[in-house]
This record gives C-alpha cells, sequence and structure tokens, in this order.
C-alpha cells in the first residue's frame, strides 16, 4: 500500500493507496507546534478506516508546511553570512526596487542575517579567475570571526562562486573544522549554482536559517515512523519530486513550496490517468487558492519565485497563489463597493457558521446561505450554523443595501472574480488560451467555484476527481523521485558544443539567451546538440516574445540536470457508488468537498471516478 | 447608484485584467529590452469622451500623463481600426523617447472608447544614441517630435526611418498596435456581457467610484493652506520651485505659481509630466488601492504658470524634466503635507565609447513615514526599475565594481529615521567616456516633524568630488565612486 499525507493551514489530509487502486482517505487537525503529531494522527486514521497495518505500507510520501511557514513568520536559526568584503549588503541591497508603488514605506521583509552577523572574507574573484587570493590562514580567520558570532547556520557567498568555487570550498572546510558537525554550513555554488550574486545569496541564507529547524522535524518524524513501524518517509521538494530524508536536510531550501507542490503532483496524476494532457488547475482552501498548469502531462514549472517576499532560484513548480478561500472575509470599502479577502477567518475563529466567534461574513457563510452546503452534512468535522451565516451576511447586505441572498450571491461572485484573475496571470498574461484546456478543481471548495470560473474564462470540460478534498495527499504517493542541479557555464556561439551540452546524469534543460539580453529562456526536451538547442530556443521566444533573431549569437548561461526515477503506480478507479449520471442545476456531495453543478452542465464519474463535466454548446 | 456593488467590482475586475493583458502583449511583443525587460511602459483603457477608466500600473511616471495623449487626438475624425500616434510633449506627450499609440473602439458604428499604450523607445533618433542628452537646450536636438497622426504602415516606415535600429522600433511599434487591439477586443467583450447602452452608465459610475474614494480621502485632510519649497541644482546654479496646496473640504489645489521660469538646459516639463508627479503624490497621500482612472484625478486641480520650469513653452528641451524634475514636484507636495523626503534623485550615470553604452540608476534612501522608518536603497518616487547585478555587469562590460555596499548612518536620524543610500564603486579596465545627471548632491533631503535630513549625495572620481551633472573620459584604473542620499527622518529622535 502507498500512503501519502500533506499537511495543510487547518487539517492534515491521509491517502492510503491500495494494490487494486482503492483509495482510502482520513483527516485529523493540524497540529501547528510539531506537525508530526497530526501526520501520525491522520497515518493512524486512515491506516483504521482501510483494516490496514502499518506494515502494510510500502512507500510513505510526505507534503508539510514546516519550511514555508518558519520563513513566513520568521522562525529562522541564527545564521552568519560570509561574503566577498565590499558587498555584504548584498542581501539586504536587494533589487533596489521598492515593494509597493505607492506605500513608500512598505518594507521588505527584514534580512534574515542582520548587519552585525555578516562577515567580509577578505578575498575578490573576477569571470576570469581569483583577482585576490584567499589562503588557508584567511580562510581560518574568517572562521573564527564567524565562531565568534555563535551561530546555528552560516551561509557562504562570493562572487563569480557559480564559475569558480574555490574560495567558497575552502571555507567551507574551515568552517566545518572550526564550528563542528552541529553548525549547518551552505555554499552557493552548491545551492544554485548560477550568476546573479542577489538572488543565489538571499536563496542560500534562506537554505542555511532553515536547516537546523527542518532538521530537527525531519528527525522526530523519522523517530515516529520508525516507532509506529512505518517505512521512512520520502518528502515532496517544491519541484515536485520527492528526495530522501536525507537529502531534505541537507538542502532545505528545496522543500519551500512542498505543500503546494503536493497538489501540483497530483494535478499531473490526474493528467496521466484522465488522459488530459492540458490542464488548468486550481485548488482552493480555507484561506487560498493555488493556481497551476499542466501542459502536455508535464506541471509547468519556474526556475526562479519569491515565497514570503525573498527569491528562491531554484526549481518549482509554477504556482501561483492568491488570498481567496473558504474562509475569506467579505466587506464594504470607502467607495461602496463589495469586496473579499486578502483577509480570512482561517480555521480558528474559522467562518460564522462555524459557530466560535466568527462573526464576518465569509465565503463558506455565503455558501450555506445559498444553500450550496448543508448544514447536515458537517464540514471536515465541523457542524455548520445556518442562522450564524444568515446573521453574518444579513449584517453586510445591510451596510450595502441589498437583499441578504443578492449579497452571499455577490460574495461568491467577487471571489470568483479574484480566482479568474490568478488564472489569467498564468494563461492569458503569459500567451496562453484557457480556451483550449480543462479546468481541474480540488481542494475544500473548488468544486463549489468550477462552473462559475470556467464560464468566465471560456471552458467548457471541469474535472473534480472523486478525492478532491484529499488530492494533494493522493499525489504524493503517486509522485516521483527527482534530484536536481544546475552547473552556471556562460558560454557563447562556437563555445557552445556538444560535450558543453552533454548530460553529466539524467536529462538536461538548457538556459538560453540572445547575446546582450539580460534575461534566459528555459529550453527542455531537446537532444544535446548545439543546432537543436538552438532552435528549440529559437522557436521558445518566438512563442513567447513574438519574433527570433537568427543573426545573433546565443548563450548559454546554465545546464540544468534532472534525475528522476518514475512514481508508485496508482491505480484509480470508481468507487461504484456514484450517481452514474449528473445534470445541473444539482449539488453534488463529494467525500470531502462538494460539487455544484449550474444549468446547462451535465456528465458523470468516468472510469477513475473523476466527475467529467462539460457545458451544452 | 446606477450599478450594484457587485458589479461594480466585477466590472472594475474586467477592466483590470483588460489592462493588464494589453500590458502583456506589449511586453511579450516587443523587441526592446527597455520594454520587454525593464518593462517601462503603461497600458490603459478610456470611455468615448478620452476618460480614462483603468491603466495597468507598471511606471508611476506615465501614470496621470496618458489622459493628455488621448485628449489631444479625441477631436480628430475616428474610424474603426484607426490608430494614432503621438509623443510631442506639447501635444499629449512626455519626453520624446515616450511613444503613445491610441486606438479607438467601435461597436458598429458607435464609439465605444480608446484603447492606449505608451512605451519607452530605446531610441527616437536626435543627436545622440539613447535620445537621452544630457546638456540639450532645444526639443528638436532631443529626437523626432511626432503630433498627433494616423498610424499605418507607411507612418511606421517614414518615422522609424528618421531613428536608430530602425527594426526594433517597427517591432516595438507593431507590438503597441497588438496590445490596442487585446484591449478593443476586451472592451467589446465587456459591451457585449453588459449591453452597450449600459456600458455608458457603468463606466461613469467607476469614475464615480474612485471619484468618492479619493474624496473621502482628501477630506479627512485638514482644511487650509501649507506651503513647500525646493531646488533643483541645474548646471548654472539652483532653480527654485515652489507649490501652495490647498485643501478645501473634499479637494486639493497645487499651485505652482512662484516657480522659476523654463531654462535654457532640459530640466523643463510639459503640464502633462507636472500633473503627473502631482497624481503620484496624491496617491501617497490617499490610498494606493485607488483604482487608477480620471475619476481620481477630478478633486485636484493644478496650476502652473504658462513658461514656468513645470509648464515650459513648446520647443523648450524636456529630457531630464521627465526623470528629475518630476520627483522634485512630488517632492514638493509630499514636503507640504509634512512629509520627510527620499533622495529624490534617479542618479544616472551612463559609461560607454563609440562600441558600448552601459545606463544605469541608483537607489538611495526613503523619507521616514510617520509610523515607519524608510527603507533603504530603493528607487524612493517616479522610478522603479531594477539594479544590474554586480556579476552581470563584470560579464558584460569592462567594468569592475569594486564596492557595492549600503551607505550606513546616511538617512536622517528621528522617531522614525530615513533610509540609508547606497555607496557604488566602478572601476574602468579601458579607457571610457562617463556621464553623470544627479540631484541632491548640494541640497540634503529635508526630514519632518523634527526629524534631521539625510546626507546629500557625492559623486567622486578617484576621490576628488565632480559636480553633480558632469561629464568626462575615465582611464583604466581610475574609480567612480556614487554615494547616492540618505532619506529624511520624521519625529524628534527621542
Amino acid at each position: 500500500m502507498l500512503l501519502g499525507v500533506d499537511v495543510g493551514g487547518t487539517f492534515t489530509d491521509a491517502v492510503l493507496v491500495a494494490p487494486g487502486g482503492r483509495v482510502h482517505t482520513a483527516k485529523a487537525p493540524t497540529t501547528t507546534a510539531d506537525q508530526s503529531a497530526g501526520v501520525l494522527s491522520a497515518v493512524e486514521a486512515v491506516l483504521r478506516s482501510a483494516g490496514a497495518e502499518a506494515r502494510d505500507v510500502r512507500a510513505f510520501a510526505h507534503g508539510m508546511t514546516v519550511a514555508t511557514n518558519a520563513l513566513l513568520e520568521g522562525r529562522t536559526a541564527r545564521t552568519v553570512l560570509v561574503a566577498t568584503e565590499g558587498f555584504t549588503d548584498v542581501v539586504e541591497l536587494g533589487r533596489q526596487a521598492r515593494r509597493e508603488l505607492y506605500r513608500l514605506c512598505a518594507a521588505h521583509p527584514a534580512p534574515l542575517v542582520p548587519p552585525e552577523l555578516r562577515v567580509p572574507a577578505p578575498e575578490r574573484t573576477t569571470p576570469d579567475g581569483p583577482l585576490r587570493a584567499l589562503d588557508q590562514p584567511g580562510a581560518a580567520r574568517v572562521a573564527g570571526a564567524v565562531a565568534a558570532l555563535a551561530p546555528e547556520a552560516v551561509a557562504v557567498c562570493l562572487l563569480h562562486s557559480y564559475r569558480h568555487p574555490a574560495h567558497e570550498r575552502m571555507l567551507g572546510a574551515a568552517l566545518r573544522e572550526r564550528l563542528g558537525a552541529g553548525v549547518h554550513v551552505s555554499l552557493s555554488h552548491e545551492v544554485v549554482g548560477t550568476f546573479r550574486e542577489y538572488e543565489r545569496a538571499a536563496t542560500t541564507e534562506v537554505d542555511a536559517a532553515l536547516s537546523p529547524l527542518l532538521a530537527r522535524y525531519l528527525r522526530r518524524l523519522i523517530d515516529r515512523t520508525h516507532e509506529a513501524g512505518l517505512p521512512e518517509p520520502a518528502i515532496m521538494q517544491s519541484s515536485g519530486g520527492l528526495a530522501s530524508a536525507a537529502d531534505a536536510t541537507a538542502h532545505s531550501a528545496l522543500t519551500v513550496l512542498s505543500g503546494p507542490a503536493g497538489g501540483a503532483a497530483a494535478a499531473a496524476l490526474i493528467a496521466a490517468h484522465c488522459g488530459e494532457p492540458d490542464l488548468l488547475c486550481f485548488d482552493m482552501g480555507g484561506t487560498s487558492c493555488d493556481v497551476c498548469v499542466v501542459e502536455g502531462g508535464r506541471v509547468r514549472e519556474t526556475a526562479q519565485r519569491e515565497v514570503g517576499g525573498r527569491p528562491l532560484a531554484l526549481p518549482m513548480v509554477d504556482i501561483h497563489t492568491v488570498g481567496a478561500g473558504g474562509g475569506s472575509i467579505a466587506w464594504r470599502d470607502a467607495g461602496g463597493a463589495l469586496r473579499v479577502g486578502p483577509r480570512s477567518a482561517g480555521a480558528d475563529p474559522g467562518p460564522a457558521c462555524y459557530g466560535r466567534d466568527g462573526t464576518e461574513p465569509t465565503v463558506t457563510d455565503a455558501h450555506v446561505v445559498l444553500g450550496h452546503l448543508d448544514p447536515a452534512r458537517p464540514l471536515a468535522g465541523v457542524r455548520l450554523g445556518a442562522a450564524a451565516a444568515e446573521r453574518a451576511v444579513g449584517a453586510l447586505a445591510g451596510e450595502l443595501g441589498l437583499e441578504p441572498r443578492a449579497c452571499a450571491q455577490g460574495i461568491v461572485r467577487v471571489a470568483n472574480a479574484e480566482m479568474v484573475r490568478a488564472l489569467r496571470v498564468m494563461t492569458v498574461e503569459r500567451g496562453v488560451d484557457p480556451r483550449g484546456f480543462a479546468l481541474l478543481a480540488f481542494g475544500g471548495a473548488g468544486g463549489l467555484h468550477a462552473a462559475a470560473i470556467a464560464e468566465e474564462l471560456g471552458i467548457r470540460r471541469i474535472l473534480v476527481p472523486r478525492a478532491a478534498g484529499v488530492l494533494s495527499a493522493l499525489g504524493l504517493a503517486a509522485a516521483e523521485r527527482r534530484r536536481d542541479s544546475v552547473r552556471g557555464v556562460l558560454l557563447r556561439g562556437a563555445q557552445i558544443t556538444a560535450e558543453a551540452l552533454r548530460p553529466r546524469a539524467g536529462e538536461a534543460a538548457y538556459d538560453v539567451r540572445y547575446r546582450g539580453q539580460a534575461f534566459e529562456l528555459t529550453v527542455r526536451g531537446v537532444p544535446p546538440d548545439p543546432g537543436a538547442v538552438r532552435a528549440a530556443f529559437e522557436a521558445a521566444h518566438e512563442e513567447r516574445y513574438g519574433y527570433a533573431d537568427p543573426e545573433a549569437e546565443i548563450e548559454l548561461v546554465a545546464v540544468r540536470e534532472t534525475v528522476r526515477e518514475r512514481g508508485a503506480d496508482v491505480a484509480l478507479r470508481a468507487a461504484g457508488d456514484e450517481a452514474p449520471r449528473i445534470a445541473g442545476p444539482a449539488v453534488v456531495a463529494l467525500p470531502e468537498a462538494t460539487l455544484l453543478v449550474p444549468e446547462g452542465w451535465s456528465g458523470g464519474p468516468d472510469e477513475t471516478g473523476t466527475i467529467v463535466l462539460e457545458r451544452a454548446a | 447608484m446606477s450599478l450594484d456593488p457587485i458589479a461594480l467590482q466585477v466590472l472594475l475586475g474586467a477592466l483590470r485584467a483588460a489592462c493588464e493583458e494589453m500590458g502583456a502583449a506589449l511586453v511579450r511583443s516587443a523587441h526592446s529590452a527597455n520594454i520587454k525587460e525593464r518593462r517601462d511602459c503603461s497600458t490603459a483603457l478610456f470611455d468615448a469622451q478620452a476618460r480614462m477608466v483603468m491603466q495597468a500600473e507598471h511606471i508611476p511616471v506615465h501614470l496621470g500623463a496618458m489622459p493628455a495623449a488621448v485628449a489631444a487626438v479625441l477631436g480628430e475624425r475616428h474610424a474603426p481600426a484607426r490608430s494614432w500616434i503621438l509623443n510631442d510633449p506639447f501635444a499629449g506627450g512626455t519626453h520624446l523617447p515616450d511613444i503613445t499609440v491610441i486606438t479607438p473602439v467601435f461597436e458598429g458604428a458607435e464609439l465605444l472608447g480608446f484603447a492606449a499604450s505608451r512605451a519607452h523607445h530605446a531610441d527616437v533618433g536626435g543627436r545622440v544614441p539613447g535620445s537621452m542628452p544630457a546638456d540639450s537646450r532645444t526639443l528638436a536636438e532631443e529626437g523626432v517630435v511626432i503630433a498627433p497622426r494616423v498610424l499605418d504602415e507607411a507612418a511606421i516606415a517614414e518615422l522609424s526611418a528618421r531613428m536608430r535600429q530602425p527594426e526594433q522600433r517597427r517591432a516595438d511599434l507593431r507590438a503597441q498596435l497588438a496590445a490596442n487591439r487585446t484591449g478593443e477586443r476586451r472592451l467589446l467583450e465587456i459591451a457585449q456581457r453588459i449591453g452597450t447602452g449600459a456600458l455608458r452608465g457603468a463606466l461613469d459610475e467607476v469614475l464615480a467610484y474612485a471619484e468618492r474614494r479619493t474624496r473621502a480621502c482628501i477630506a479627512a485632510l485638514a482644511d487650509g493652506t501649507r506651503e513647500a519649497r525646493d531646488v533643483l541644482e541645474a548646471a548654472g546654479g539652483d532653480v527654485e520651485l515652489r507649490v501652495a496646496a490647498t485643501v478645501s473640504g473634499e479637494e486639493l489645489t497645487l499651485d505652482f505659481s512662484g516657480s522659476a521660469p523654463q531654462h535654457e538646459g532640459n530640466l523643463n516639463c510639459p503640464l502633462a509630466v507636472t500633473r503627473s508627479a502631482c497624481l503620484f503624490a496624491l496617491r501617497v497621500l490617499t490610498d494606493p488601492d485607488i483604482p487608477p482612472s480620471a475619476g481620481a484625478e477630478r478633486p485636484l486641480r493644478v496650476i502652473a504658470p504658462e513658461g514656468s520650469l513645470l509648464n515650459a513653452r513648446p520647443g523648450a528641451a524636456v529630457a531630464a524634466g521627465n526623470v528629475e524634475t518630476s520627483s522634485r514636484v512630488a517632492d514638493l507636495v509630499l514636503a507640504a503635507f509634512g512629509r520627510a523626503l527620499g533622495q529624490g534623485t534617479m542618479n544616472n550615470l551612463t559609461l560607454g565609447t563609440d562600441e558600448w553604452t552601459y545606463y544605469e540608476t541608483l537607489g538611495g534612501g526613503q523619507g521616514a513615514c510617520p509610523d515607519a522608518d524608510g527603507p533603504s536603497g530603493v528607487h524612493v518616487a517616479m522610478s522603479n526599475t531594477l539594479n544590474t547585478p554586480v556579476e552581470a555587469v563584470e560579464l558584460e562590460f569592462p567594468l569592475r565594481v569594486a564596492r557595492y555596499e549600503l551607505r550606513r548612518g546616511s538617512g536622517g536620524a528621528g522617531a522614525h529615521r530615513g533610509g540609508d543610500g547606497v555607496v557604488r564603486e566602478l572601476e574602468a579596465l579601458e579607457p571610457m567616456r562617463f556621464s553623470l545627471l544627479t540631484e541632491r548632491r548640494r541640497h540634503a533631503p529635508p526630514g519632518a516633524a523634527g526629524g534631521e535630513p539625510g546626507a546629500p549625495g557625492r559623486n567622486l572620481l578617484d576621490g576628488q568630488e565632480l559636480e553633480p551633472k558632469a561629464s568626462g573620459e575615465l582611464r583604466p584604473g581610475q574609480r567612480l565612486r556614487l554615494e547616492t542620499p540618505g532619506g529624511g527622518g520624521h519625529g524628534a529622535a527621542g
């Protein structure tokens, strides 16, 4: 049996896939202080419901939010930065753009490493090699200065180390010798491997600052799983592939988006099983909505993004998140318009209908008022109070001069508009027409909004998996294993040879640009042949920017190598108790989610148990 | 109210999405780095009376200046698919590199509105490459002046032939047309969804909504007149600017009477740029969340006497007005309302030879706010472009960066501190020319409410101090060091 466990903001979901493909699901409350406790509760619950035991579990995959939360909440280790003398403020300087155009004092997040913990290294390397050489005594003096600051972790980022790593390696050895194995050391050329010092240094700081915390968590989790007789968990990385717990511990920056990446893995799973290679996916939970795109069966990736205002220059699934979830609060602004979010009632107090002191109307309350959610059916164990929902929505309706029902409809429409905007960012703004895609909706609230969003985008086909409420956990159970590395090279014209392009392991992708450009495009799925790489780059450039320049010289900036190992076979099968045929208007109750089918939409479950709806022409 | 609160919010979302999609189409299909990488461009939709109903926000300096462009062609005879082009700073433009393309949107025979796009082109001809001369004295020296005219293939060919890299100019203009077509399509879709008749009323409500929110914010400011004065550090000596800012109920008047007359150099502004800077300041002083539309401008009146530096007469040189003077106008308004000021300059540095050119602008200290410290090392007002990484500079150009750090202690002290400037020192590895266009070297960015001023900036060549505007030669091994200004503090330090 395959086990997947996904930790969300409110609930920890567990999925167990039996050899025949039957899927068992369970939820337990997320335990914020130590997520591993909730993980084990969810595992016990799913084993119980399946009538199975720990020793029946062949593989265990885990997606978590430990690193993300620590980063967002600033619970990071005391970290020292070692940087080239004259450049120790590299992270604080950033890219010099202010955070918001008109809120002049809106600050970037405070640097993870404050000025008093930045240590200069007496060295300088240029693109051509060392200009000011670092010697052993110099490295030892730096290690001594670092030790005096009593760090829990150290990040080292020297100029041009992506090409000339010798000085970073020398410092790494000196630091390990001086500080011992108890202090984590991250070297920038090992973490990122490409040029642009700010992004590389910032990512290295995150890697160092999260490592002690993540290592403690994974140690606790492994102890608990051993005790319970479970296999050691594999950890979901931001790239959408699994890594061993040891690899995840070595580079914590790789797991910052572990949680949402599970959703992306699930999207790829559904794409494969339902024969739908092109999917727009939205995963709507209690506080936010994650959007990603599957093209040709693969989840779209990005080489860089920000998390909590900090750049991470690492391969990650391309996920766009907006603050629209079931708990998002509706309000009236100073101009008299109805707004939804970004403030959320979260799990505590939660929507007004949870009956836990929440008085502000949320999207979930609007659905209760509209009759989409049945108060008789508890939502993840919480009984819903219709009267409280009506009171909360009614109060806002009064402020706006609307009937309560019209106000509830309005809350849903405005929330939909937020999500439509997120989906447009991922499609139209990147030159992709959403009408060629099917819409995959999951998460507890996804099915309630899918049809309205599809109509707004001109999409005629919707997929809602049977396990929509716990799909991320299912995606984990079936995910591939994966290891990524990047080599910064910067070669021009004839220097780009077949030998330079040859991957040392696995498959390769190439970061290429025209000479003089400041940004690269990543070219994938081409043989390591200079002509083929150039042709693929020009096609990608044509698609992205509307032109190619056959005369211009190209530059190879980096080679990205990925070693993949196929994931477990999960044979999705219908449970056999679904309604054979659904025609809107209807409300369909799924195990952990609700599907709203408006007039004009109809369909039914396919052989995987996924409900496929189509809009009448 | 002709729209309910929900329909209003949904329409605002649709208009915003349409403008953002226009911007994406422009960035995607343009050829020049300035548009597709630095995103120095803006897109907007207008109603049939040339009132801006929404704008995608990229660059603040474009914010308030687009309506003048559409107003400049409103009286022309319009027909479907007949677009217009202009860059004349005295007929709807700002400075010559900013070219605006305007496309009317028709449903049948009825004019629904306009789609407009503005982009900073890498070159528009004139005396120097880049069309941003440091020492121009007339508009004609700065490039090709385009009075409003129909933009067809013949016009594209004729205009780009008079500029450098004509291929790139043609591609960028076509990209602007493509952006406008996207806007046209989306506005038509909105009209079809809610009905052409209803659209007019709905757009009225969009403007009224932004106006209501702006008025509510202005009403929260105390009535009365506040004054401020400040200077620009022109080559021939300081040039004074003044404002009297009067809040009366829900309205704000910004009167720049008494400011210096237009001058011989290129710090002059057409009125559209002055208005733009005023709107920037208004957005800072009110709620940045208010949708950018003509409605938000209604409670604002700007007075700048014709022939002054801030409302220059046709023919005046204006290249630096858009980048440096606009910052000072925003400063004046913010100072009048008791704000501490930021670095107030973009620290423009150009290096190069006949073979290559390298241009950068540098961040500095932001002024402290009444409730927060000013951020350090950022662009503070009308620009928000990125720096060039040290590693990228050294891989591409015969330059070495000797130092790039925060200029600690340069922010003004106060209950809330001004942000620190930066120190950036570049070493020439071969002979080259340099040109510096900077401000706040002689006069420090002031603090407010008892806060100390920030440190003024400094430009040094091998340790020797240079003027705010300077140019010359660098020999290999010579170092140019820029220390950018700190921001002013707010409140007495306790």
